[in-house]
């Protein structure tokens, strides 16, 4: 079960309105918050400023990541978090993007992420892809600990 | 004291202890004529070589003057008797050169004189020993003409310091120096001044003592200031003890394949930086594509993304017309689509570079007819068969079946059901693929362009497509080096055909 929100990690806009609708349309859907680029994902992550206040800005359970992000990409934040202490490292990476490119799917898998996910071309095939997510994440998948003692 | 040895040695006597064993030995050898003269240079002995070498019988020499062995030209310089004070001087003399036998014919001799002395250091004679080296001479006279004639190359002999010692007519010809110019100069003349500096020269003696041989290519400069590229070799000459006693050198003048060389060169390095400015360019391009399609790919999600939330929420509000406008957004949104991601393939294609490997031609047609979707029976039968492998990338050649699938089943004639049938062939080594299907055909003049990027023969009611189906088989076929090609008439249908080498 999910015990914090989703973090989408996401910089156009229009992609962001349709996969949130996509996931608003499914029954008991999950919180998502929305960042725009590598550098905030970073600072949202480490609860630096200005998200040092973890009762606004909750700990995700899942990140779904963008490639291609203003400022740090997101193989650049993959990165980042796979170094962090444990806990924060095991943080599971779902990969959301327009490449189908190899060579960014074995970068991704290389640096860490959990799964990769092209983002469909048609809004049927996204309505889709939200449902299919919402039943492995939410349903099958046991999330760790993020906490480094445990 | 000539008399012991001007008779036959006795017919008995025994052992080499005997006294007269010299004797017998000197009597015994024939290629050398030795023979004793007294101190005034009477012939006082006489052995079987002498004879034969001279041709005088014993009789008839003994007691003549050594100087009838002479040429007129020696006597008139008192050549018998110079030779023969210096032997009682010094002990002995050594001399090659003509001498004249009995009939007046002249050979060529080595003549070592000794003194012969009493116990009281007195002269009592002189022993000669001469040797005929006729023929030696001439073979060493051919092969000294044959030198001396060779033009194309330059023959030189130096000291073990590298002075000249001779020079050939090549010599001459190639570096311009008369013989009297150069002889007793030192090589190091031929060379640049840059490389006489880096002691080149010494090095090249160097080299040739030490290995046996020098062999090398490089500028060298003729008696007018001139440069020519020169092939040259060095060989040391050592006399019979193994000392050095100079070096032979041969020079070839290669200006003209250095030109040819140096042209070919600057062509090869000419194409070289066209290919790798070309290879940029391409690279440029591929990425410049790629970037394109891609970021095409964001506002092309959204316009089909909203256009069916508008669908989804705002279908009933819209009246008939509204409908079809929607309609055709997202229908031109899917074709936009379609083309982005041919597009694509047909960049991914490109610029696949991994190692090609055993494919099973069964594996990429049941690849290919996942990718079709249902199909109403009867419409593609397959006749491979099983185990067939080739070379090439497994998903790329299931793509190119699809694609030419997908052709033969859209271009279909009007009120006909497509039919497509697969069938193969294998000879030298190449397995050709065969894909027949029964449609419209193509005229002979489009069957070239039909493999062209966005080349499409048919308006967009009649046929969809982006027309770049046949491009990405084509360079496909062309990565996985095989070839593709099409036989059709118009009306009759056509065959698409793709070969692979065997696996």
């Amino acid at each position: 079960m999910l015990s914090g929100p989703v973090l989408l990690v996401e910089d156009d806009p229009s992609d962001f309105r349709l996969i949130q609708r996509a996931f608003n349309k499914l029954p008991n859907g999950f919180e998502i918050l929305r960042l725009t680029n590598g550098d905030d994902a970073v600072a949202y992550l480490s609860g630096d400023d200005p998200y040092e206040n973890r009762a606004a800005h909750p700990m995700p359970s899942l990140v779904l990541l963008d490639l291609k992000l203003p400022r740090r990409s997101g193989f650049e934040v993959l990165q980042w978090l796979r170094r962090q202490p444990a806990g924060l490292c095991r943080m599971p990476v779902v990969v959301l993007t327009s490449s189908r490119h190899t060579a960014d799917i074995n970068r991704a898998y290389d640096l860490g992420a959990n799964s990769y996910l092209v983002k469909p071309e048609t809004g049927g095939q996204l309505d889709n892809l939200a449902s299919e997510f919402r039943s492995y994440w939410l349903r099958l998948n046991e999330f760790p600990s993020f906490q480094a003692a445990l | 004291m000539a008399e012991p040895l001007l008779a036959k040695p006795a017919a008995l006597s025994a052992g080499l202890e005997s006294p007269d064993v010299f004797r017998r030995l000197v009597y015994s050898v024939s290629d050398y004529a030795i023979f004793l003269l007294d101190p005034k240079g009477n012939v006082a002995s006489w052995n079987p070589g002498a004879e034969k070498l001279k041709a005088y019988k014993a009789e008839e020499i003994i007691g003549k003057h050594f100087s009838v062995f002479y040429t007129p030209a020696a006597l008139a310089i008192d050549r018998p008797n110079y030779e023969l004070r210096v032997a009682a001087e010094t002990g002995h003399f050594e001399d090659e050169g003509w001498r004249v036998r009995k009939d007046g014919s002249r050979f060529w001799s080595s003549i070592v004189i000794t003194r012969v002395l009493d116990d009281g250091g007195r002269i009592i004679g002189f022993g000669q020993i001469t040797r005929d080296l006729t023929e030696l001479r001439e073979s060493d006279l051919r092969y000294r003409l044959l030198i001396e004639g060779v033009a194309d190359y330059a023959i030189f002999s130096m000291d073990s310091h590298g002075n000249i010692t001779s020079w050939n007519t090549g010599a001459e010809r190639i570096k311009g120096y008369k013989p009297e110019e150069i002889v007793g100069k030192h090589f190091s003349t031929f060379y640049t001044e840059e490389d006489r500096k880096a002691g080149l020269p010494e090095h090249v003696l160097r080299t040739a003592e030490q290995t046996g041989h020098f062999t090398g290519e490089g500028w060298r400069v003729r008696k007018n200031g001139s440069r020519f590229w020169a092939s040259v070799v060095v060989t040391p000459l050592r006399d019979e003890e193994g000392n050095l006693c100079g070096f032979s050198k041969v020079t070839r003048d290669m200006s003209d394949r250095k030109a040819l060389l140096d042209q070919l060169q600057q062509h090869a390095h000419e194409l070289e930086l066209r290919v790798r400015e070309r290879d940029e360019s391409n690279a440029e391009l591929e990425a410049f594509a790629y970037s394109v399609s891609h970021d095409l790919r964001a506002p092309l999600r959204a316009i089909s993304g909203f256009a069916e939330a508008l669908h989804d929420e705002y279908r009933d509000r819209l009246d008939e017309v509204g409908r079809d406008y929607l309609n055709e957004v997202t229908s031109a949104a899917g074709r936009l689509n379609t083309l982005v991601q041919d597009l694509l393939e047909y960049g991914r294609v490109g610029r696949i570079n991994m190692p090609l490997a055993s494919v099973s031609v069964e594996t990429a047609i049941n690849g290919a007819r996942r990718q079709l979707g249902e199909l109403p029976p009867g419409t593609l039968s397959v006749a491979v068969p099983a185990g067939l492998q080739v070379r090439g990338y497994p998903q790329v050649l299931a793509q190119v079946i699809f694609n030419l699938l997908a052709n033969g089943l859209k271009f279909h004639k009007p009120h006909a059901a497509p039919k497509v049938d697969i069938s193969v062939e294998t000879r030298n080594g190449m397995v050709r693929l065969n894909i027949r299907d029964n449609g419209i055909g193509i005229a002979p003049e489009h069957q070239e362009r039909i493999w062209n990027v966005f080349e499409r023969l048919h308006d967009r009611e009649s046929y969809v497509g982006t027309g770049i189906g046949l491009a990405i088989v084509k360079r496909a076929m062309s990565r996985m080096n095989g070839s593709c090609g099409v036989d059709s008439k118009p009306g009759e249908g056509s065959t698409f055909w793709i070969e692979l080498p065997c696996a």
